[in-house]
């Protein structure tokens, strides 16, 4: 079958069956894929694949199911399996699938990738770091392009045709100077063509650069309260924890901090976050949400005011709150007034936080992990890179903890983030 | 039920070295929050794929569909993949790839009669009804059972051929309960090979398991935060099976070693206390099955047991075919790959430290002012071989004996460095295999050992 007959053959089929409510997608899937690997390239990989995913209410009980086939035999065998799992299951009425909306189309990017273009960006990123990084290690380095075409639907008429092909890059790499080795560290982006060279994506640059320098690294002295600028590369940990804590589960469960904070202060007056999946500034957009709404841009939090819970239709029919108008990510961080040169001179002792590995976050906000890739800071100069150093504190004391934020951002092509300053965290 | 039988298709093979791979994984999971169904799902994703080495550079491809033009498909486009790269980049011209052989079935499908769906929300159901019933405190209550088959049919151009079919079924309970109004949770997983009804019965056999859960919870509630700072601990088995996959596994699997691990530098060398031995598991130990057990890689090369560490010495390094040739070295059967479109990669299959003579209660006793660490939440390591691992259960120790628990942290450390200060290792041994690896592609794998004390960084406050 092709995608527009599956699709209506699929909610037909399971109304007759006695579903009220069906949502399916069906989308096909090109990935072309060139990597490095240890400096080599090494791999070119080319995958095809189809997704059949539909969901049903019947009776108020769920079933979901998935699978990669478009003959009518597998999508059959589906058709029982999702019947099966919905009279298996226990009735809610929160259950609900996306209201009408009239039929659209969305594309974003081109549906073929070039692959030349693709060798010759990668090859001459490999030879720039060579070159000019010469203790900086390729650990992998992988380009691709994916194309997907598709459609959503449901049983109440929203039908959504969805184009999207787009290139992403994710080098990963480690510094060697005899037996010195640095952290590993990597960074990506994702952009609709490859108009400049991959080192001029991002950070990439700065941070083969850093790599190099953090061969040679030492410890914080001591232990101290004091102050970290998280740079664009690794605010995303932060925010995103934010955000999490407003999601379906920790909202339904009662077990977000912020579940009383809609319209409140949550974070320093100064700190704007938006999601604008639809924005022109991003290179990677996203146009339905996952129940099957045209996803719009918001901001999730204003002058410090935590704006819009991320309910998707279960999560506000269980709580009777309002659904947003979109899943999250697609982060943009108003920047603020100060160069990131004078964030540091500001700081009398800390850490400027280029990568965290930390323990998932508890749900009180209480996080500690290791500070990697970071350099410490004292009487506003960079010092030294740092090692076998841990950050520990509360994400919901952090937000409102900022010291100032940069007016410089990075675009990563799927969000937009400056560099924040941040007080009060333990380091050791 | 995939087709076993693909060795027909050798001959369409190209002259250049060749993998064929047929793959099948399904999963089944369902989740109850505070007794609501909010997941119930099923899903398969099978397909072919190719993968042709010819002059140091691999061409890969994948199709969804299973029949002969699919096959005939993934080889011309693996052919014409690795055809663009040789073209381009001739460097590496006339490397060749080890060659191995070996035929080899194993087949994990329970004997058990296949239990419905709504067999699992009651046995859910009836978990979720007695933590209702037993215990007020609790805030919160998330139930998932879940499950993960992944069969496999390979054949490669030097004539090996294997077929697999590995699962995996796990119960995962987490609890929350208040304190001074913020939530404290506490997650405990149950489970391992074999499908859900090899692994799970009646109900009632996890109700004192439970129990066990909500009073360390409880004891969490009142807990206390760790001192920030080096110190001496003991790490329990949960514990010592992640810092054996994280700290030291990642560091010595040879691709990593290739793109500039420290532990390249230590082949040969003491890395840890003599006390320490690391094993990467191929799929038993004393003829008991391991929680991930591979027979053949997808490379179809007999996967072999790895002595990383031995006697506090670090031994070798774990291989594809590729890096073996590199190394001058022998394939290991570490070649793993996730899903029917992924390309296999160095991947870890079971790894422990291996027990030695201590008794846990002994070690505990032993230390006059430190932490007994007993689960772990998620971990992550570095090319330094630099770890972090979140703690999500735990005690202080005072003058040998466990005090109040610990809230959530966070232990690191050098693992070159921290092993070296290993100077007791209990006598037992427990595997987890709940989490899955991750490594460009997810990846289930078991990691096991016994408790081991050490000084580690701790975070706190």
């Amino acid at each position: 079958m092709n995608s527009q007959d599956a699709v209506e053959y699929i909610i037909e089929t399971l109304k007759k069956r006695g579903a009220e409510k069906v949502q399916c997608s069906v989308m096909d899937s090109e990935k072309k894929e060139l990597n490095i690997d240890a400096g080599e390239m090494s791999l070119f990989r080319t995958t095809f694949n189809s997704g059949v995913g539909f969901t049903i209410y019947k009776d108020n009980c769920k079933g979901s199911t998935s699978i990669n086939k478009l003959d009518k035999d597998s999508i059959d065998g589906a058709i029982e399996d999702v019947i099966e799992l919905a009279d298996s299951s226990e009735p809610d009425e929160a259950y609900d699938i996306a209201d009408y909306q009239a039929p659209k189309s969305f594309s974003t990017g081109n549906s073929v990738a070039n692959m030349d273009s693709m060798y010759d960006r990668l090859s001459e990123f490999s030879d720039h770091t060579k070159s000019t990084y010469p203790k900086v290690i390729l650990e992998q380095a992988i380009i691709d392009f994916t194309y997907r075409k598709g459609i959503f639907a449901n049983s109440n008429g929203v039908q959504f045709g969805l184009e999207k092909g787009m290139y992403n890059f994710s080098p990963m790499f480690t510094s060697k100077d005899g037996v010195k080795t640095s952290s590993f560290n990597y960074t990506g982006f994702s952009a609709k063509d490859l108009h400049k060279p991959l080192k001029d994506y991002g950070s990439i640059d700065r941070l083969l650069k850093e790599s190099e320098e953090q061969v040679v690294s030492h410890q914080v002295p001591g232990k101290f309260n004091g102050q970290i600028i998280v740079t664009p590369d690794c605010l995303d940990d932060f925010v995103s924890t934010v955000m999490d804590f407003v999601t379906d589960i920790p909202l339904i469960s009662g077990r977000s901090v912020y579940k009383d904070k809609l319209n409140e202060s949550i974070a320093d007056s100064r700190f704007t976050m938006h999601s604008k999946p639809r924005s022109d500034e991003l290179q990677s957009n996203y146009f339905i949400t996952g129940d099957g709404y045209e996803s719009q841009d918001c901001t999730l939090i204003e002058n410090g005011i935590l704006k819009t819970f991320l309910l998707g239709i279960y999560g506000a029919n269980k709580t009777g709150l309002s659904r947003s108008v979109n899943d999250g990510g697609a982060h943009i961080v108003d920047s603020g007034n100060v160069a990131f040169n004078d964030l540091v001179k500001s700081m009398k002792k800390g850490v400027i936080l280029s990568r965290f590995s930390g323990g998932n976050p508890s749900d009180n906000g209480d996080f500690s992990g290791v500070a990697k890739n970071s350099y410490y800071v004292e009487n506003g100069e960079v010092k030294f890179p740092i090692s076998e150093t841990m950050i520990s504190g509360n994400i919901c004391s952090m937000m409102n903890n900022i010291v100032d934020i940069s007016k410089e951002r990075i675009n990563f092509g799927d969000c937009i983030y400056p560099w924040i300053q941040f007080d009060g965290l333990t380091i050791s | 039920m995939l087709n076993r039988a693909i060795s027909s298709y050798s001959a369409m093979f190209p002259k250049e070295y060749t993998e064929l791979r047929v793959q099948e994984n399904r999963s089944n999971g369902v989740a109850l929050l505070n007794g609501d169904v909010v997941s119930n799902g099923r899903s398969a994703a099978s397909g072919v794929s190719a993968r042709i080495f010819k002059d140091g550079q691999w061409g890969f491809a994948s199709n969804p569909n299973i029949s002969d033009d699919a096959v005939e498909s993934v080889i011309r486009s693996s052919t014409d993949n690795v055809r663009f790269l040789n073209k381009r980049d001739t460097s590496r011209c006339g490397i060749m790839l080890p060659e191995t052989f070996i035929n080899f079935e194993k087949d994990f499908t329970s004997t058990k009669q296949k239990n419905s769906q709504k067999h699992w929300i009651d046995f859910l159901k009836s978990l979720d009804d007695y933590i209702v019933s037993k215990f007020p405190k609790i805030t919160s209550r998330t139930v998932v059972i879940r499950s993960l088959d992944m069969e496999k049919s390979l054949l490669t151009a030097t004539g090996s051929t294997s077929y697999s079919m590995t699962p995996r079924a796990h119960l995962m309970i987490n609890l929350s309960a208040d304190k001074d109004g913020q939530p404290v949770e506490l997650m405990e997983a149950h489970g391992g090979l074999g499908q859900l009804e090899d692994n799970f019965d009646n109900p009632q056999f996890y109700f004192p398991m439970i129990d066990e859960q909500v009073e360390h919870l409880l004891n969490k509630v009142d807990g206390v935060y760790a001192e920030a700072g080096e110190k001496e601990v003991i790490l329990d088995a949960e514990l010592a099976g992640i810092l054996a996959h994280e700290a030291i596994g990642h560091t010595t699997e040879a691709d990593l070693v290739m793109g500039g691990s420290v532990a390249g530098d230590y082949m040969g060398q003491k890395v840890a206390s003599s006390l320490v031995s690391l094993i990467d598991f191929a799929n038993n130990v004393n003829d008991i099955t391991c929680p991930v057990p591979v027979y053949v890689d997808d490379e179809g090369t007999k996967s072999e047991d790895v002595t990383i560490i031995e006697n506090g010495v670090l031994k070798n390094f774990m291989h594809n075919k590729d890096s073996a040739r590199h190394f001058e070295s022998t394939p290991t059967g570490n070649a793993r790959a996730f899903a029917f479109s992924d390309e296999p990669l160095i991947r870890m299959r079971n790894t422990a430290i291996m027990p030695g003579n201590d008794k846990l209660e002994e070690m505990i006793a032993s230390v006059e002012d430190g932490y007994y660490l007993m689960k772990p939440g998620n971990g992550q390591a570095d090319s330094t071989s630099e770890f972090m691992f979140a703690v999500n259960q735990g005690y202080e120790i005072k003058n040998g004996k466990l005090g109040k628990a610990l809230m959530d942290t966070t232990i690191s450390g050098v693992a070159f460095d921290m092993l070296k200060t290993v100077d007791m290792v209990s006598d037992d041994m427990t595997w987890v295999s709940s989490g899955m690896c991750g490594k460009k592609q997810p990846m289930p794998v078991g990691m096991g050992g016994p408790a081991i004390r050490c000084k580690v960084n701790i975070g706190g406050r």
